[in-house]
């Protein structure tokens, strides 16, 4: 334990409730305890920005208009956890059973509350909040907290920032209580109790965590009640209890939580990481075939992939669609890119190309957009445009560019560079390159000058007549006039050869790359023009 | 006006827009500007494949694919094959000096596609040179692909066969070869500021 305490990066990460901990302070006195965690060198000071959602579960619901009602069961009976404000104009309130809830307000709407897609809406702001802070914590089912002291300078301070994140959350619907304060669990009780308070020092935090009532604290209800029950209303009120006294009465952990929201403790969190890659559903209220309707949601689908790429400095080098039909499987289309990109634009002009031939079976119902492998993006300057002043002008635009076009186009295996192997035998003497990959990379093999090699290569050999030992082609006699260069290589793979190449000269000037194997002296194969 | 390669202006063969050369003396001797028409669309009838027509083209393709990166700020141009009949050969393609580095291959799978990848090509201005091979080139089309040499600053080739040479076409170039015993004949049929010839012999 003593080593957690060395630097303030060790401490943040060393888990405080460790059972050492939790066995030792109940019998500590208070004061010792905060001069030892006095030592703890204080060079890195935090501050928190808490963001409470209390109507979160209403907000994630669907439905958007009339009066609205989240229920949850409970014991068996739904009750209302949440009204709309229409809802609460009729008399509906929270802990009504649904039944008295729908006597009150017959038109009402009741939804089950549903913690997956509240979670979703929560990693959804979390995403969005990264842009104002590195460290982005989901510290409870309708609480976000953000890390904000690396950031204020950043934002031109902490009402700039906090008005920012204000109205931008005003903006998407969501009703939020904001606080800010040097510990976590301070923060988030503060905006529990609705105060929005900047705090930036402990002692301040302290004088005014004493006055927020229990019912901040989220603790359960049975020992909010006690508590109340002994005239405990207050922080304040707890924390005059004796120690050992409250820890006997109600176990370790809630003493330990006054603790860290005091900063007697430290209180370290686990950052929030929105996913590297990048995935995104567009579910369609009715099945649609108009190609362009489906084409315009392909592009808000790659304009917030180009926001997701764009905060982290990534780029993408292959998406995936999948377009979702209500009775077919989906039907799915890949699109790659020579160098990783973000831009929408540009992806979507490779869309647009492929889209035309893409074959619908059945009207769409969602579309699913998928960023394969992200990586960093290269940035590039442009040239100065004194450098272009030759004859030519600015390209249109670049080789990688006209190669992701074909390949939209006619499909990645058709269009290809190549580049020389070195190899004897001539159909491994070269293959195909990717352009979608690194192509830069120069062969280094050098084919010699006396060899006689052909313009043309025929795909496979062509077997040709023979009349009496004598190759024909196109029904005449083929005159020798170089040869043979003996090739009898490969024999350590399946694929060796032993053939005599000759160049030969059909009777209408056509030159040809014709061979002969050596094991059956009589067939003759052609395998090249000269062109 | 005068400078325009569409205004025929008798034998005299002065002020006229280099051509590339094509590498073979007596050739460029009856091209407008000495040489290949840059910028233009070239068309090239044979019988069958095979019979020279690339070796026509090689010392052109080649001083295109090594040309000095300055003159085209930092970035030699490519060259593109849409369509061929068979594989051209890397080695044999090194043999004659083409930077194989800078090939781009192109198989599409229906003639329109052949003849969207060489328009792309083309229009791009990346490629140096874009030689494709079609059957279906009407006139509109080989318009088109003139148009799209000329934005791009590429050489357009088209291989046909000897079918299309009733054809009209809007090529600024276009050669008919045929093989015989004694080599390979050179027919012009068409060129833009110059005149039809004949030439014997010449691969």
């Amino acid at each position: 334990m003593s080593r957690a305490w060395k630097s303030p990066v060790t401490a943040r990460e060393a888990a405080p409730t460790s059972s050492a901990a939790q066995q030792a302070l109940p019998f500590l006195e208070p004061a010792p305890l905060v001069q030892t965690l006095s030592l703890t060198p204080t060079s890195v000071r935090r501050l928190w920005f808490c963001i409470w959602l209390p109507g979160l579960s209403l907000e994630a619901s669907r439905s958007s208009d009339g009066a609205t009602a989240i229920v949850e069961e409970q014991q068996g009976i739904h009750r209302v956890l949440l009204a709309d404000a229409q809802a609460e104009a009729a008399g509906v309130m929270a802990g009504q059973s649904a039944n008295a809830a729908l006597a009150l307000l017959p038109t009402l709407q009741l939804e089950e509350r549903s913690p997956l897609r509240e979670q979703q809406v929560l990693e959804g702001l979390a995403t969005w909040l990264e842009r104002f802070s590195s460290f982005v914590c989901i510290a409870d089912r309708d609480v976000l907290l953000l890390e904000i002291a690396g950031s204020v300078r950043l934002f031109g301070g902490i009402r700039p920032l906090r008005e920012k994140i204000s109205t931008s959350l005003c903006q998407h619907g969501f009703a939020a209580s904001l606080a800010i304060a040097p510990t976590p669990l301070g923060a988030t009780w503060l905006a529990r109790a609705g105060r929005r308070v900047c705090i930036r020092d402990e002692q301040n935090l302290r004088r005014t965590l004493r006055d927020l009532p229990l019912a901040s604290l989220n603790w359960p209800e049975g020992l909010c009640a006690s508590l109340t029950g002994m005239g405990v209303i207050s922080i304040g009120d707890c924390l005059r209890l004796p120690r050992e006294g409250f820890v006997r009465r109600f176990g370790t952990e809630h003493m330990l939580e006054l603790d860290r929201a005091l900063g007697h403790l430290p209180d370290p969190r686990s950052s929030w990481r929105a996913p590297e890659r990048f995935c995104a559903d567009y579910e369609m209220t009715e099945e649609q075939s108009d190609r362009e309707l489906l084409l315009n949601i392909c592009r808000e689908l790659l304009l917030s992939h180009e926001q997701f790429l764009l905060l982290r400095q990534l780029g993408a080098q292959r998406l995936s669609f999948s377009f979702f039909h209500l009775k077919s499987s989906a039907t799915e289309l890949r699109l790659g890119c020579a160098r990783a990109d973000r831009s929408a634009e540009r992806w979507l002009a490779l869309l647009r190309i492929r889209f035309e031939q893409l074959v619908l079976p059945e009207p769409v119902i969602a579309i699913r957009l998928r960023s394969g492998m992200t990586q960093a993006l290269q940035a590039e300057s442009e040239r100065l445009s004194f450098h272009t002043a030759s004859n030519r002008p600015a390209r249109r635009y670049s080789i990688a560019q006209l190669a992701e076009r074909l390949i939209a186009r006619i499909g990645e295996q058709s269009v290809h560079s190549m580049t020389l192997v070195a190899e004897h035998r001539p159909h491994y003497a070269w293959r195909a390159q990717s352009l979608l990959s690194d192509w830069t990379s120069n062969t280094l093999s050098e084919v010699r000058r006396h060899l006689q090699r052909p313009l043309w290569m025929l795909p496979e050999p062509a077997l040709l007549p023979a009349d009496s030992g004598y190759p024909l082609h196109q029904g005449s006699r083929l005159q020798l006039l170089h040869g043979p260069e003996r090739l009898e290589t490969g024999w350590w793979d399946e694929d060796g050869i032993s053939r005599d190449y000759y160049t030969a000269v059909n009777p209408a000037g056509i030159r040809l790359w014709i061979f002969r194997n050596r094991s059956r002296t009589s067939s003759w194969y052609l395998h090249g023009y000269f062109g | 006006m005068l400078e325009n390669p569409r205004v025929w202006r008798g034998r005299s063969q002065a002020q006229r827009k280099a051509g590339l050369a094509s590498g073979y003396p007596e050739l460029d001797r009856h091209l407008p500007g000495g040489g290949w028409p840059a910028e233009a669309l070239t068309e090239i009838l044979t019988e069958q494949y095979g019979i020279g027509e690339l070796r026509l083209l090689m010392p052109a393709l080649a001083r295109l694919s090594a040309e000095d990166a300055q003159s085209d700020h930092g970035e030699p141009g490519w060259i593109a094959w849409v369509a061929p009949p068979f594989q051209p050969y890397p080695p044999a393609l090194q043999q004659c000096g083409i930077d194989l580095s800078r090939m781009l291959i192109v198989r599409p799978k229906n003639a329109s596609e052949v003849l969207w990848s060489a328009e792309q090509a083309l229009s791009s201005g990346t490629c140096a040179a874009v030689l494709f091979w079609t059957e279906e080139l009407d006139d509109q089309t080989s318009r088109r692909l003139q148009l799209a040499a000329e934005k791009g600053h590429s050489w357009a080739i088209a291989f046909r066969p000897m079918l299309a040479r009733q054809q009209p076409s809007a090529a600024a170039l276009r050669l008919e070869l045929h093989s015989s015993e004694q080599g390979t004949r050179v027919h012009i049929l068409k060129s833009r500021g110059g005149r039809p010839t004949v030439l014997n012999n010449l691969l």
